[in-house]
């Protein structure tokens, strides 16, 4: 015990620890208080809306995470990342799917109603063990993570890297998107699985159940959060930044690079499979359009808004960047990709370390001075 | 620098506090959600559909609105991104309190938005032709079910006007409305005596842009020595590269017609259609329909989007019937209250705008005429066959055995979307 | 003109059903015309000009009438008429109610008269009505027009009315047939015309002569006679169609013998789509090639230049619709060309000077800023065009089909762009080969300091670069507005197949791009028919996926230090 939160509490200095407890007390216990407790109609009230999108934010968080962890520490930029959340979020589905059992719209106790209406008279195999949610749970982590191990020792083995991987990594989301489109797959084509009623038995429609899925959204968000910092600050993590910097180099003094990215890009596909576990109850549906490249581009986007290599600025990304959306689709609906494309554009340039970077270079006082050396720089 | 991002990202979270807490206040307009997609894939189709809902309230406020208030659209964007459609749903009923909502094109995003309008008690109008097999409280579905276009459009080309079809081609998109669709057409045709060697189904992908190996099978298909149709449900962007391939291959509408029920006037805005002369599709409604209530509506619609050019379709006209009838049972009811509204909505009539009276029934389907036209070569449709009446629409098709023996009836005492009995609730 | 007993039996154009339609004949029609023209012009008592006159009628069985009784007359003028019937060219003059011949220019309408075929003056459109036809009017009026079409003058219409003439055979075409085969000096269309006198002998009650036939058509390799021997060989009520034992075995034999030939004829259709998919695919990633391959950018936006080609495209055509005349339409697809190049072009130095310049070396940093420049031009184009597609029609020269026989057939735009794709190649090879530019081109992105050094304008030649890549997508743009839609959501389509090409080929060779497509094109092709559009675009990926593990650099790897991280 003694080492281990010790361990804990070395993984942050003072002040971030503050933070952290700071923003955890807001997450957990203000903003449930201002859903529940503040009465409708006050000042103070939270809508139910804003927990429902909260709860999303936290969850596309958690994915930015396991991107950064990559990206950031690794140099693996993979664009495929929605393969790993989407089938985390499957897996999660097709418990729920089973849930609703006799409730269906064809009242079929097994099978999904997707499933009657393709005239299937039984469960496929994979269907299997989906009513319980422990196994659910572990398959949640295992798929993704299994995926990942797979497609991770092909690619890292044959020293596949750069751009490369990314782009193999996008034929595979791609493919997966695909398939799953396909009606005879069983997950219930482009629609997905949706229609679910409750999970472990309470309702998805009620506010409680709501806030309880947000506050698991935050635990899990923090616990991610150790865990990858445990991972960076660990002497695998400065393996994999030296594998980031310089791959050979590290190759040659006798490291294996291979096993060390395969061990963190399967870690990183575990948690992007446990993101998806936690964003599909809140959000009520899970279908292919997860798989879509264009989606995993985007968490490329969030982690670099935010600041790669930094794990805060993933989280920060992805609330900005998602923040952002929320607000332009009904503020500006006609003209908001002008800003959504104008703010991707602007950070590359003008914040090439994100947010954080922004802030870490204003407390010290080099933004100015970093600025005016690139305009120089440029023109000359 | 960075203080003026800042000081632009403090304004514009103000701006947006501000905006909602405004609108949250603003009680003295009666609220009109728009959900459409107006970016990424969907825009191409529902972009027209948002024109057409500001251009109704615009129509509604200049007759004095609605209870003595005014009505406000709030327009939000789901940049068809099927989950954003069930967070847009959720900001539109509690954030901006709106009283009704009009949206939705794809079956997904309806799934998508149907379990947070069941939860907040909202009301959905939804425009489009889709699967059937479905009725929620929440929702009134304004276009066809499939027995209001798929099956009507069969019978047409197996009659002799149609051509006397014997054996048929169904090709569509992979995805619900097609899957339901072809397998209600299947049933039927087998019904009507067609053998199942005489029936080729065939799926592509979304966006399916390489069509020369399927329209090449089909040919081979139609070579058997019979009258052979193409019933098309092929959605969205894949149309225009299938019927250039069509045009280029040959295949003449007199050799091989196709009837489709996802290509109107919008879609055929896209496509030189002097090669495609009689090739079909099956409506509740065209724009070349030759009826006063028709010609002044498009005359109105002109003047308000400023373009001459604008077509308006089957969606259009099914927000145009949706919104008066909401109107009227608002009106009725003398209160924007969901369930007030809803009862007042069953029986509601609304004048096509084609001719005859559209009727909403309590399975929340409306009852419609159906319409076939044939591709003009100025990509209108002229009809060429029209029920002589209006078409109850079946939320749960007689041809699906386990959807047969389903009712939908949202009065007493059914109550209830998909019931083998009554429930007898009062509510 | 016509008398108010007539338009009492045409005006309510409203529809009632089909109810006893069919009981109207053409004597009956007749007859009501005749008393009402009693006071009127002689022209109206040709009964021609009644028969005419009858087409505007209010049920379709009507129509069907007067043109049966059109073909009956024998006279010539009816080919012109039944032509425009089909055409949809046939419009009631509102004012007098008389049949005419329409043809638009612009707002208004030419006016022929169909019995005179002079001129008879313009019409706005609103001052006539549409004479609506149908597929099965159409098809009617083909079968009218067919058997007339077999002794045209036109070579190619006398082959297409052969063709039809064997699609659905009927007896009373026999003796027709083999006078247009005495007459027929094209030997292409004697064989067709032969292969469609033997089909109808099949039926023949001598044994003789359908043995003949059968030998007759047993060279051929056209699936609808091998469905005409099909038929044969059917049993009905136990019996066999074909009674004669020793025929039949001919006709067995002779439907291998076409299954044989119609199997390699799907194999060669295979290939020629495989290739022109891949001449697609080449097309949409040879400026990512450039952008991508040659200078490391991670070009997001390849695709909107792509989208900017087909845009600049559509307004081309809309200048050539309203300002240039008809008959050099089908031009605007050429300037479209060198138009759309600049276009994307412009473009291009645009987002190369205001962006990507600050970001060489980072390439992962150059895909977040191009995303975002992607989608600021779909935007721009949903915001300027509308979110709908836009019309590209296809020129003359560019629409239709080669047939090939055997039932493989090709169209003509796909051909079109199997060789413009060629040509681009080339002369991009060419140019990168032996221009100023293309050496220039080529010494920075090897070695940017060294070419520096030597007094070359990197930063120019970078710009210079990037618009080239960016040009050439918009030709492509050009290309694909012919087979595709042209939309905001375009260049979105094409982006994964185009990284992939250039990835699979191998990043910054020409060659692999040009193997790596049409290899792509073709195995995807030779596998849609085995698993379906859907399955066989999985497999391409996961076989690419696999490649890559084998050739961590694509087909065609560059060597040497560039190729070095």
């Amino acid at each position: 015990m003694g080492p281990i939160s010790s361990r804990l509490l070395a993984l942050e200095s003072k002040r971030s620890w503050t933070a952290i407890v700071i923003l955890a007390v807001i997450a957990i216990v203000v903003v449930p208080f201002l859903n529940l407790a503040v009465p409708e109609g006050s000042l103070f009230h939270l809508s139910t809306f804003w927990v429902a999108t909260l709860g999303k934010y936290l969850a596309f968080a958690i994915l930015a995470l396991s991107l950064d962890l990559i990206w950031g520490y690794a140099g693996i930029l993979s664009l495929g990342h929605g393969a790993f959340f989407g089938l985390g979020g499957y897996a999660m589905g097709m418990y729920m799917m089973r849930q609703i059992g006799e409730r269906s719209v064809y009242g079929n106790p097994d099978l999904p109603d997707f499933m009657v209406f393709l005239n299937w008279d039984r469960l496929p195999w994979y269907w299997f063990g989906f009513d319980q949610f422990w196994f659910a749970a572990l398959m949640v982590i295992a798929v993704p993570g299994a995926l990942a191990f797979v497609f991770g020792w092909l690619a890292f083995r044959s020293r596949i890297t750069g751009v490369y991987f990314s782009i193999i990594s996008q034929a595979m989301v791609f493919a997966f998107m695909l398939a799953f489109f396909r009606n005879e797959m069983g997950f219930g084509g482009n629609n997905g699985l949706t229609d679910f009623k409750d999970i472990l038995g309470f309702e998805l429609s009620q506010d409680a159940t709501k806030v309880g899925l947000y506050i698991a959204t935050v635990v899990a968000l923090l616990i991610v959060y150790f865990i990858c910092r445990a991972v960076v600050t660990s002497k695998l993590g400065r393996l994999l930044i030296a594998v980031r910097d310089a791959e050979s180099r590290v190759r040659f003094l006798g490291y294996s690079v291979t096993n060390a990215k395969l061990f963190v890009f399967t870690l990183s596909a575990m948690i992007a499979g446990l993101a998806g576990a936690l964003y599909v109850p809140q959000v009520g549906i899970i279908n292919p359009g997860e798989f879509a490249p264009a989606k995993s581009i985007e968490m490329a986007i969030w982690v670099a808004v935010g600041g790669r290599g930094t794990l805060f600025g993933a989280i920060l990304g992805a609330f900005a960047v998602n923040g952002a959306r929320t607000y332009f689709t009904a503020a500006a609906p006609e003209i908001w990709l002008f800003f959504l494309g104008a703010l991707f554009i602007l950070v590359t340039l003008v914040m090439p370390h994100g947010i954080v970077g922004v802030y870490k270079s204003l407390r010290s006082g080099e933004l100015t001075a970093a600025i005016g050396r690139r305009l120089r720089r440029n023109n000359g | 620098m960075f203080k003026s991002l800042k000081t632009i990202a403090a304004a514009s979270v103000l701006a947006g506090s501000l905006a909602m807490s405004a609108s949250a206040q603003a009680a003295d307009t009666i609220k009109v959600g728009v959900l459409h997609s107006l970016s990424g894939t969907m825009a191409i189709s529902e972009t027209a559909l948002k024109d057409v809902m500001l251009f109704l309230i615009d129509e509604q406020n200049k007759k004095g609105g609605l209870l003595g208030k005014q009505l406000e659209a709030v327009v939000v964007d789901p940049a068809s991104d099927w989950p954003l459609f069930a967070e847009k749903a959720r900001e539109l009923i509690e954030q901006h309190k709106v009283d009704v909502v009009f949206g939705n094109w794809t079956s997904v995003s309806r799934k998508s938005v149907l379990p947070v309008f069941e939860e907040l008690n909202g009301m959905l109008f939804y425009p489009v032709q889709y699967e059937g097999e479905e009725s929620s409280r929440n929702i009134f579905y304004t276009g066809a079910a499939p027995n209001q276009q798929a099956i009507p459009a069969v019978e047409y080309l197996m009659s002799e006007d149609g051509g006397a079809a014997k054996r048929w081609v169904l090709a569509g998109t992979d995805y619900v409305y097609p899957r339901t669709t072809n397998k209600i057409l299947e049933a039927f045709l087998k019904a009507k005596g067609v053998a199942a060697e005489d029936i080729l189904v065939n799926y592509t992908p979304f966006g399916h842009s390489d069509w020369q190996t399927i329209v090449s099978d089909i040919k081979s298909f139609a070579s058997a020595g019979k009258k052979t149709a193409v019933v098309s449900t092929i959605n969205g962007d894949a149309n225009v590269p299938f019927y250039k391939e069509l045009a280029n291959q040959g295949i003449k509408a007199e050799d091989i017609p196709v009837v489709a029920f996802s290509v109107g006037e919008e879609e055929l805005a896209g496509i030189d259609t002097a090669p495609l002369v009689g090739h079909l599709a099956a409506w509740n409604y065209f724009m070349s329909v030759d009826a006063p209530a028709n010609a002044a509506l498009i005359a109105k619609w002109h003047k308000f989007i400023g373009d001459d050019k604008r077509v308006f379709n089957d969606p259009m006209e099914a927000h145009y019937i949706g919104f008066n009838m909401w109107a009227q049972a608002v009106a009725q009811a003398g209160t924007t209250n969901i369930d007030a509204v809803r009862q007042a909505m069953y029986g509601q009539e609304v004048p096509n705008l084609t001719g005859g009276v559209a009727v909403m029934n309590t399975n929340h389907h409306l009852s419609k005429p159906v319409l076939i036209g044939e591709i003009q070569d100025d990509g209108q449709f002229a009809t060429v066959w029209k029920t002589d009446g209006v078409v109850v629409g079946d939320a749960w098709s007689d041809f699906i055995p386990e959807s047969a023996k389903l009712t939908a009836d949202w009065t007493y005492p059914w109550v209830c979307g998909n019931c083998e009995k009554p429930k007898y609730l009062t509510n | 003109m016509t008398t108010s007993h007539a338009r009492g039996e045409v005006s309510p154009r409203r529809f009632s059903a089909f109810i006893g339609t069919a009981l109207l004949s053409l004597a009956l029609l007749a007859a009501a015309f005749l008393p009402a023209n009693a006071q009127t012009t002689a022209a109206d008592q040709d009964p021609f000009a009644l028969a005419v006159q009858g087409l505007d009628a209010r049920q379709f069985s009507d129509k069907a009438a007067a043109i049966d009784a059109l073909g009956a007359l024998g006279d010539e003028r009816a080919i012109l008429v039944l032509q425009a019937f089909a055409d949809g060219r046939m419009y009631r003059r509102n004012a007098d109610n008389l049949v005419v011949i329409g043809d638009r220019v612009g707002d208004i309408f030419n006016l022929t008269s169909p019995l005179t075929a002079e001129s008879i003056g313009t019409a706005a459109s609103g001052d006539i009505k549409k004479i609506v036809a149908n597929n099965k009017l159409r098809g009617q009026i083909r079968g009218v027009l067919g058997q007339l079409a077999l002794f045209s003058p036109n070579a190619d219409n006398r082959l297409d009315a052969a063709r039809n003439v064997i699609a659905s055979p009927t007896e009373e075409a026999l003796g027709l047939l083999k006078r247009a085969r005495d007459r027929e000096t094209v030997s292409k269309i004697r064989d067709t015309l032969e292969s469609g006198i033997a089909v109808l002998e099949l039926a023949s009650d001598d044994r003789a002569v359908r043995l003949a036939a059968v030998a007759t058509l047993a060279d051929r390799s056209d699936p609808d006679i091998k469905s005409a021997l099909d038929q044969r060989l059917l049993e009905i009520n136990g019996e066999f169609i074909e009674p004669d034992p020793e025929v039949r075995a001919a006709l067995v034999a002779a439907i291998e013998d076409i299954n044989d030939r119609l199997a390699l004829f799907g194999l060669a259709e295979n290939l020629i789509f495989g290739l022109s998919l891949g001449s697609v695919l080449l097309l949409a990633a040879i400026g990512l090639a450039i952008t991508f391959g040659v200078m490391g950018v991670i070009n997001m936006a390849h695709g909107e230049m792509i989208m900017l080609g087909a845009y600049t495209t559509f307004i081309v055509q809309e200048i050539f619709r309203s300002s240039v005349s008809p008959e050099f339409f089908g031009m605007y697809v050429l300037v479209s060309i060198p138009a759309a190049f600049f276009v994307a072009a412009a473009f291009g130095v645009l987002i190369e000077r205001g962006c990507i310049r600050f970001l060489y070396g980072r390439p992962l940093e150059t895909l977040l800023a191009t995303w975002g420049v992607s989608l600021i031009l779909q935007q721009l184009v949903r915001t300027l065009f509308g979110a709908n597609n836009r019309e590209v029609a296809n020129p003359d020269w560019i629409s239709g089909a080669v047939a090939f026989g055997g039932g493989v057939s090709v169209t003509v735009n796909r051909i079109y762009i199997i060789i413009f794709c060629i040509m681009v190649v080339a002369a991009l090879a060419a140019f990168i080969r032996y221009s100023r530019f293309g050496l220039q081109m080529r010494a920075v992105t090897q070695n940017r300091g060294m070419a520096s050094a030597m007094g070359i304008r990197t930063g120019q030649i970078d710009a210079l670069t990037f618009a080239l890549g960016s040009g050439i997508a918009g030709v492509a743009g050009v290309a694909l507005s012919q087979i595709s839609n042209v939309s905001p959501n375009l260049g979105q389509n094409f982006i994964v197949d185009s990284f992939m090409v250039v990835v699979f080929g191998g990043v910054g060779s020409l060659w692999g791009t040009i193997v790596g497509a049409f290899s792509l094109g073709i195995v995807n092709k030779f596998l849609e028919p085995v698993s379906g559009a859907i399955l066989g675009k999985v497999v391409v990926l996961v076989i690419i996926i696999l490649f890559i593990q084998k050739r961590p650099r694509g087909l065609f790897a560059l060597k040497g230090r560039a190729a070095e991280d």
